[in-house]
């Protein structure tokens, strides 16, 4: 267990993380292995043939489907399915759950994280170490042991089926890994930096607003993008706090619009990408910091 | 209301404790605030109460309800239910770390090696882990249709037709049809970190050692491993964690069935609390599952307050 401070310098952030991958260094002008690049390739597409059939089939007309089998190459193709599954679906409104508990929850959340990081990692907490732990907890904590008496507790404060009622508890959910990343990027700033803020007079809301934040910019993306992930796919609060069809997000209204349309499999295929080609988008332009972001998580705290 | 109370012995520790002054007191307080109390009123508040629900015949609906004391506790040996809901969290736990730590470490090691393309290879293997869990249930559900599902249309296209059968619909096979995609999204992780982990080991280790005529299989065991010690440590922890909360898929995928075969005890949770209206019970199951998950990752925890602390 100790040892696992060991692996702290390789990854520290994002950057200092990837680089390694793709870095000419180690073996100068020695070519790739043409064999083994052919054999991970064949894997991958091995790997990631449960998306392009679901893209295939979701090109294609439900006929073409029936007649010819799930496997066979379309004879036509069609972007009707997309037009279906987004009426059926109700994708209009759960888009905009989504997109609107996005918007409320993640920055909210990114900024009361790093507040509390802060006040661990730079500033005179009394009892740090035991919040600290208490917060860590939180990580292993099951969503399923909350679910009754955060129903409960909102339905008393009127908040149940809205999308601001979600916002507490995925707050609370999503402190712990926010504040372990956050704690031991901010640990890492130079105290002197923030010894000279002091002499300048700098109160420690200048000195987190202007000087912490703006140089934890990766860390602080990483989590952010993280986050956003975590609040978009999250579905078992969503699944039992939210009832009414104008309130769900996207993961719930999937799951519905999987039991109307699986009889039409060209247009559950096209439901199913609907919902998930906005992370799909997010993640290939941002993998760089998920994939630091996990990495220096987990590697550095 | 506290913090006033809180900041006057804070500095007198500073002061003895360290000759570096930190800002303190009622300024760290204002700081950790926001963030402790939505932790503790919708996360701590909630966990204490429904251990305190737990002791009880509550409903879920009444206003009111009777202390039982241990009684949903030892009902639960009582519960065929429960009892085969905790073996397969016990199957899904050990067969979705095994298989995707084991596979991840085989393509980690492949990916460190001479292969072109390793950004878009790396993207590809951890694609299914950032899907949301309902979309890849829909996926695989779909893929496993025993009309118009891909698995079997492809064990006909192989001349394997006769294996052709409905995996999620029988009671044995739809436990092991749920963790394949399990192990789809879950094997990017460990493959990352170890990934992360292997460009850190000294190349110099291994030229030495095939200098002095080690063979592959003992530098793996003898340079490899050891290096890796604190990734696994770290990929099993986080695995163990995230493997034993399992629900959505399930809940997605098969709903407990068929039967009760695919119960896991977070959903046999779920179904006592909302559908049998059973809420004391349900959340001793919750009691239950959360006791485990934090005894067993408590060392995790430990470490890494440690570290962070220091």
């Amino acid at each position: 267990m100790s040892s696992s401070a060991e692996v702290a310098p390789v990854a520290a952030l994002p950057d200092a993380h990837v680089a390694p991958t793709e870095g000419p260094s180690r073996e100068p002008k020695r070519k790739g292995g043409i064999g083994m690049t052919i054999v991970l390739a064949l894997v991958a597409l091995f790997w990631i043939s449960p998306l392009a059939l679901l893209v295939i089939t979701a090109l294609r007309p439900l006929s073409d489907f029936v007649a010819n089998g799930p496997l066979a190459w379309p004879q036509e193709w069609t972007l009707q399915n997309f037009a279906d599954a987004w009426g059926v679906g109700n994708f209009a409104t759960t888009y905009r759950n989504s997109a609107f508990l996005l918007i409320l929850k993640v920055p909210l959340g990114v900024l009361i994280s790093a507040m509390l990081a802060f006040a661990l990692a730079k500033l005179r907490l009394r009892f740090g170490t035991v919040i600290m732990f208490a917060v860590f907890l939180g990580l292993t904590i099951p969503i399923y042991i909350t679910i009754v008496p955060v129903f409960v507790l909102l339905r008393t404060m009127g908040a149940i089926d809205t999308i601001p009622g979600l916002v507490g508890p995925y707050l609370a959910f999503g402190i712990p890994f926010e504040v372990l990343v956050l704690q031991s990027f901010f640990r890492q700033l130079p105290d002197e930096l923030i010894e000279a803020a002091k002499m300048d007079g700098a109160g420690p809301w200048r000195i987190f607003f202007t000087l912490v934040l703006p140089l934890s910019t990766p860390a602080l993306v990483t989590v952010f993008i993280l986050d956003a992930v975590a609040t978009w796919n999250e579905f078992l609060f969503a699944l039992i706090l939210l009832s009414s069809d104008a309130n769900k997000t996207i993961p719930v209204g999937l799951l519905n619009f999987q039991g109307q349309f699986s009889n039409n499999n060209t247009g559950l295929a096209a439901g199913i990408l609907i919902a998930v080609v906005p992370i799909l988008i997010a993640y290939i332009f941002l993998q760089r910091w998920i994939v630091g972001g996990l990495t220096a998580g987990a590697t550095k705290g | 209301m506290g913090t006033a109370t809180l900041e006057a012995p804070a500095v007198d520790v500073a002061a003895v404790r360290r000759p570096r002054r930190k800002y303190g007191g009622i300024h760290a307080w204002l700081f950790a605030l926001p963030a402790l109390a939505v932790y503790l009123i919708f996360l701590v508040y909630p966990a204490l109460t429904s251990l305190w629900f737990s002791f009880t015949d509550w409903d879920g609906l009444s206003p009111t309800y009777n202390v039982v004391g241990l009684e949903n506790y030892t009902n639960m040996p009582k519960d065929p239910v429960v009892i085969q809901a905790l073996i397969n969290n016990i199957i899904w736990t050990v067969v979705t770390i095994v298989f995707p730590v084991v596979i991840g470490l085989a393509l980690a090691m492949l990916l460190n090696g001479k292969v072109r393309g390793k950004p878009v290879l790396r993207l590809i293997f951890y694609t299914p882990a950032v899907l949301p869990l309902v979309a890849i249930a829909s996926i695989w559900g779909w893929l496993y249709n025993p009309q118009y599902g891909a698995i079997n249309e492809f064990l006909n296209l192989i001349g394997l037709g006769g294996l052709a059968q409905p995996w999620l619909g029988q009671d044995s096979t739809a436990l092991a049809a749920v963790m394949v995609p399990g192990i789809w999204l879950r094997v990017g992780f460990p493959m990352l970190l170890y990934l992360a982990a292997l460009q850190g080991i000294n190349q110099d280790m291994y030229e030495a050692a095939t200098v002095d005529g080690a063979t592959r299989s003992q530098q793996f065991w003898h340079i490899t491993m050891p290096s890796l010690r604190p990734a696994h440590y770290i990929v099993l922890a986080l695995s163990l964690i995230d493997s034993f909360k399992v629900f959505d898929l399930i809940y997605a995928m098969t709903y407990g069935g068929p039967g009760t075969a695919t119960q896991v005890m977070g959903t046999w949770m779920y179904f006592n609390v909302f559908q049998y209206y059973q809420a004391g019970y349900g959340t001793a199951i919750a009691v239950v599952i959360t006791v485990i998950a934090i005894a067993v990752s408590i060392p995790y925890v430990r470490s890494q307050t440690k570290e962070h602390a220091a």
